[in-house]
């Protein structure tokens, strides 16, 4: 099979990019998207020029690297997978396939189809954990949990961070990504001593971020590899609801457990 | 501590305020669209239901002045964040293909500046009588003013009739997206519900439509006559 | 070198208490003050990063990957062991940690393997008490499943992404360290050598790979959690950023790296397609479950596998293991498909597969129940091969899947370079031969959240640790080492791809240090390496600059140490003359082609020291066995 590539190509963050057309030749079926892409690029190396830049590591579709937007949808025409699970077979021979890097402003470009997610860490440092210390944890079947709700909070927990929501997203919003964390968390008994304070922070910290706000469009949950619902992104607005009612209660200003200087 | 209102200007924070504030809207447009159905009834009915209205102006200045700010409110957070959302992605995709938002969704800032634009146009012509002057408030035999007559004569003009029918097609595009939408902003979500929050949208929106381009048409057709 | 694990006297079950109570403290105004490095970020890495910021100490954490959340841990799909007996089943301390011993077929240390037996139970509480989601029963309770041909249940699990949950559970707890100002997190850099002064680890030089700036971090003690070096074969399941660079250069520098040839290859991969196959994909070894191993008795048989019939096919594991079936343990398993393809029976592209066939279970109890219990692997077969598993039998091959041996750690998990700590798949461990099932995520933890904490700590606490900077002379050696070997490969502007150099290496690995080696395919490719070693320095070529975000140069830098660590695994590899666990000698095998294993002169670990331009010399650690005794694994 042959195929006409239309890649983004950007050489660093400042400079403008612009679409480059490459021939892929002798393309098996077989092949990965991906694969592919390593065989366009191993033929420039061959002749000293730069390969195109783009991002991988597991290549089975868990470790959330992979972000290239495949004729305008994020991860290219399968649903619930990521772009290294996506196969030659599925396009016809001949056929222009356009590949661009996920665009937000969130994510600035860092080369080719390479992009700097490092916001959604951010976004997780603003709440996304239960503090808990290493030791001292109690029996695990202390707590017990319904199996449904373990269920529902492991649907929300498969996330992979690997961003498609926000490039799928007209707003470039990440709310799908927070409410799969947001939910998890508030789904289980360890963590609700902190949901209120989890919830504020990490939507603050999305909002820091330059993300965009939920049209409730539902693009992310289509394009979502680990297919998460925006059922959950309803959950987070309750939980964002609930802590603006909580917050207004009495104020009480606890001492930092952490407190170094003491 | 934050107050409150800190919590409230947040992305999500201004989509609640934008869904209740819609929410305010929606309840209105259905009670109006009720209301004005009594031009079945016959100039008797409607006018009366709307000297009824008038005879209230604590009432009626409240509702009016509730409903404006509730407008004002819900147009500003649109813009605001419309231009957030718009400078989180400064550079568009070449290609873009949409899977699942509708139509609908994809066009709610179109569809709120028509329907913005058939407000203002509705209110200039029926309210403040600025548009077709020669229909200016005449009273009925019980000496009511004749809403009803001024309803038929409005609708017998073909270009009327256009620009209600173009407010009623954003009306119903908007309210298809909105109605759900604000649902799922306010947090409603249960595996039970879910195909009735999907499908209060299009129904509220099918409803208050049909029953407005009901009115429309029976006296643009000559149903229902002076 | 004397090697000295330090194990503490005593009774196994109370080595580690009276080890914990006798090791020093660091004071808590101290160790805001100490600075220690740690370098990737998955189970290991991770949950140590976040445990030493939360005890006070300065971490400065680094990764190559975009996120800490990327780390290859997160592509572990059954499930973690640990000695809960929730299930009252009969399991304990004593039965996980002889299990393990036995699984490793004797080649790994009493103390340490008891060790983790003993925490694995702690590593559950703590993980559901950061909210993994571990599968519950109805009544509530955590679920367990039996995996890898143990007799009890003892594996806890989050669906097939058991992997993802803890190292996103670690992740959570390193962003809460980060949040809080303790830990420094630098993701997208690269470990490039480490820095020893004064004969102890003191920092490392990275190179920061968006902007290419190569710069030096210093710290009171340095962790490796680098992983595992399965990419070696250029095809595995790794991830294809798994590499040996830090662990390797490491070694250069001093530390000994100890039974580098125990690598373990898992049975059920999906066989490669053709030679731009860049990364094999594993497939659940529960399809063993209910799946049938089969070949054509005819040899390069080619008729569709529907043509042949019953008895013309050769259910070889049932007919050489008939107790376990086609449940044989990893190893065995997979060292039985490689005979019969090396024999002509293999099928698919190059005869490189054996059929996995659900025929018979479909027929027995219909293909809803087979859909159910494994619908979504039959579809990532049919992703990948375009293949309809529930009508063509699957075809699988063997593929290397991860790493027992590593650098060489005392109990302390100290290597022979003081404040050069090794944890999880990156250290020799706690696996012998032969890694069980379910264990890997198991030891990654035990290591970083509640053993390398406390034995650090002792180090930092009793260490003479002089103040160094960036400016020491060996800070700058190192340095130097550094951009000297990026300049000589952006330099060599030669023909051939860094790809087609690892394809190569990995693929002379594969036929002669693979699933079965012998002395005669060892020592040509002792005699082979090198020359293509120097190939690839006069003749690779490298496009664009060192000061850039450079992924060809990235990838460079890593085959070239592959070229040379493939040499150290061979070494290892003659050196073993037994067959035991993963490592098969085809000289020591039973008439029948069981291993021999040979307890009398291998009953050691093989550490290996660095010398330049020379052969590496051995040295042995002794292993005895004071509360098991070594028997024949036998599956028959």
């Amino acid at each position: 099979m042959n195929f006409t590539l239309k890649i983004w190509r950007q050489k660093s963050p400042d400079e403008k990019g612009r679409f480059v057309t490459y021939e892929a030749h002798d393309v098996g079926s077989g092949m990965s998207f991906l694969e592919m892409l390593d065989g366009v690029n191993q033929g420039l190396i061959a002749k000293d020029e730069e390969p195109v830049a783009f991002e991988q590591d597991c290549r089975e579709g868990i470790c959330g690297s992979c972000s290239l937007v495949i004729n305008g949808i994020p991860h290219g025409p399968d649903r619930g997978m990521s772009t290294c699970q996506l196969y030659m077979r599925r396009f016809p021979d001949g056929a222009v396939i356009t590949i661009e890097p996920w665009r937000a402003r969130a994510f600035p470009i860092i080369k080719d189809l390479v992009v700097d997610r490092r916001a959604l860490d951010r976004v997780m440092q603003a709440g996304g954990y239960v503090s808990v210390n290493t030791g001292g944890a109690v029996d695990g079947n202390v707590l017990l949990i319904e199996k449904d709700q373990a269920e529902t909070a492991m649907d929300a927990a498969s996330c992979i961070g690997c961003g498609a929501c926000v490039a799928a997203c007209k707003n470039a919003s990440a709310m799908l990504f927070v409410a799969a964390k947001v939910s998890h968390l508030a789904l289980l008994p360890q963590g609700k001593p902190e949901r209120t304070r989890r919830v504020k922070a990490m939507l603050d910290a999305m909002d820091r971020e330059g993300f965009g706000s939920c049209g409730n469009q539902y693009e992310c949950e289509a394009v979502c590899p680990k297919r998460i619902s925006v059922r959950f992104i309803a959950t987070l607005n309750r939980e964002y609801l609930r802590a603006g009612v909580v917050e207004s209660g009495l104020p009480a200003e606890p001492e930092s457990p952490h407190a170094e200087s003491a | 501590m934050a107050r409150p209102s800190h919590h409230f200007q947040s992305a999500v924070g201004r989509k609640v305020v934008m869904a209740l504030s819609g929410l305010g809207l929606v309840l209105y447009v259905i009670f109006h669209m009720l209301g004005n159905l009594q031009v079945f009834e016959g100039s008797h009915a409607l006018n009366g239901y709307a000297a009824m209205l008038r005879d209230m102006p604590i009432l009626l200045w409240t509702a009016r002045i509730g409903l404006l700010s509730l407008a004002a409110l819900h147009i500003v957070l649109a813009i605001q964040l419309t231009l957030r959302n718009r400078r989180a992605r400064p550079v568009a995709y070449a290609v873009r293909e949409y899977r699942q938002a509708s139509f609908a969704s994809r066009t709610m800032v179109v569809s709120g500046l028509i329907l913005l634009l058939f407000i203002l146009f509705h209110l200039l012509h029926l309210t403040a009588g600025v548009i077709d002057p020669s229909s200016a408030d005449r009273l009925d035999t019980e000496g009511h003013r004749d809403v009803y007559g001024k309803i038929v004569h409005a609708f017998q003009n073909p270009f009327i009739v256009a620009c209600y029918l173009t407010g009623q097609l954003g009306l119903g595009l908007h309210l298809n997206h909105a109605v759900t939408s604000s649902l799922q902003t306010l947090g409603l979500e249960r595996a039970a519900f879910n195909r009735l929050i999907k499908a209060a949208g299009p129904t509220v929106a099918l409803l208050v439509v049909l029953g407005n381009v009901a009115i429309i048409l029976a006296i643009f057709l000559g149903i229902v006559r002076g | 070198m004397k090697l000295d694990p330090k194990i503490p006297a005593g009774p196994l079950e109370t080595k580690w208490d009276r080890h914990r109570f006798s090791e020093k403290l660091v004071s808590p105004n101290n160790k805001r003050r100490i600075t220690v490095i740690v370098v990737g970020t998955g189970l290991a890495g991770a949950s140590a990063a976040s445990t030493l910021g939360q005890l006070g100490y300065q971490v400065e954490c680094f990764c190559f990957q975009d996120s800490p959340r990327r780390a290859h841990s997160i592509a572990a799909q059954g499930g973690i062991n640990a000695a809960k007996n929730y299930q009252d089943d009969g399991d304990s301390v004593a039965r996980l940690f002889y299990d393990t011993i036995k699984g490793g077929d004797f080649r790994s240390r009493e103390a340490n393997v008891y060790r983790l037996a003993q925490v694995s139970a702690q590593i559950i509480d703590q993980c559901v008490a950061l909210g993994v989601p571990f599968a519950r029963e109805y009544g509530g309770q955590l679920a367990n499943r039996s995996f890898g041909g143990v007799q009890v249940s003892r594996t806890f699990y989050c669906r097939g992404q058991t992997g993802q949950q803890l190292l996103l559970g670690a992740y959570s707890a390193l962003c809460w360290q980060i949040e809080r100002g303790q830990v420094t997190m630098h993701p997208r850099t690269e470990m490039l050598d480490l820095i020893v002064i004064d004969g102890q680890a003191r920092g490392i030089v990275v190179r920061d790979l968006v902007t290419g700036r190569v710069s030096i971090q210093t710290a009171h003690a340095v962790v490796l959690a680098t992983g595992g070096y399965s990419n070696v074969y250029y095809l595995s399941t790794n991830a294809s950023g798994s590499n040996v660079t830090a662990t390797y250069r490491t070694w250069k520098q001093g530390a000994v790296f100890a039974n580098p040839c125990f690598m373990q290859i898992h049975p059920t991969a999906i066989p490669p397609g053709d030679e731009h196959q860049a990364k094999l994909t594993l497939m659940s070894e529960s399809l063993r479950n209910d799946g049938r191993l089969w070949v054509p008795k005819m040899a390069v048989d080619h008729r569709p596998p529907g043509d042949i019939p019953a008895e013309e096919r050769d259910y070889f594991l049932e007919r050489r293991y008939p107790r376990f079936g086609n449940l044989a343990p990893r190893d065995i398993a997979s060292r039985a498909v490689k005979t019969v393809c090396d024999e002509g029976h293999g099928v698919g592209p190059g005869g490189q597969g054996v059929y996995l066939d659900f025929a018979d279970v479909i027929e027995r109890q219909g293909q809803d129940v087979v859909h159910e219990r494994y619908g979504n692997l039959f579809d990532m077969y049919n992703r990948i091969t375009g293949e309809d598993a529930y009508r063509v039998p699957m075809r699988i091959y063997p593929a290397p899947h991860y790493t027992m041996g590593g650098l060489w750690v005392d109990y302390n998990l100290m290597s022979t370079i003081p404040g050069l700590f090794v944890i999880g798949e990156a250290n020799f461990a706690d696996h012998g031969a032969n890694r069980l099932g379910a264990s890997s995520l198991m030891q990654g933890l035990a290591d970083g959240y509640f053993i390398l904490p406390y034995t650090i700590g002792h180090y930092l606490a009793t260490a003479k640790l002089l103040p160094v900077g960036e400016d020491h002379k060996e800070s700058r050696a190192a340095l130097q080492r550094v951009t000297g070997r990026i300049s000589r490969l952006l330099n060599a502007k030669g023909r051939r791809t860094a790809a087609s150099f690892h394809r190569e290496v990995g693929k002379f690995l594969w036929d002669h240090c693979g699933m079965s080696r012998n002395k005669a395919g060892l020592e040509l490719a002792l005699r082979s390496i090198p020359a293509l070693r120097e190939e690839f320095w006069r003749n690779v070529v490298v496009p664009g600059s060192g000061e850039a975000f450079n992924q060809e140069l990235e990838y460079a830098g890593r085959v070239a140490d592959y070229l040379e660590f493939a040499e150290l695994l061979c070494h290892d590899a003659l050196h073993r003359e037994e067959s035991c666990g993963a490592h098969f000698r085809e000289e020591h095998q039973t008439t029948d082609g069981e291993p021999m294993r040979d307890d009398t002169c291998f009953a050691h670990v093989a550490a290996w020291e660095y010398r330049e331009h020379a052969v590496p010399i051995l040295h042995k650690e002794p292993l005895a066995f004071e509360f098991v005794q070594p028997t024949t694994r036998s599956y028959q």
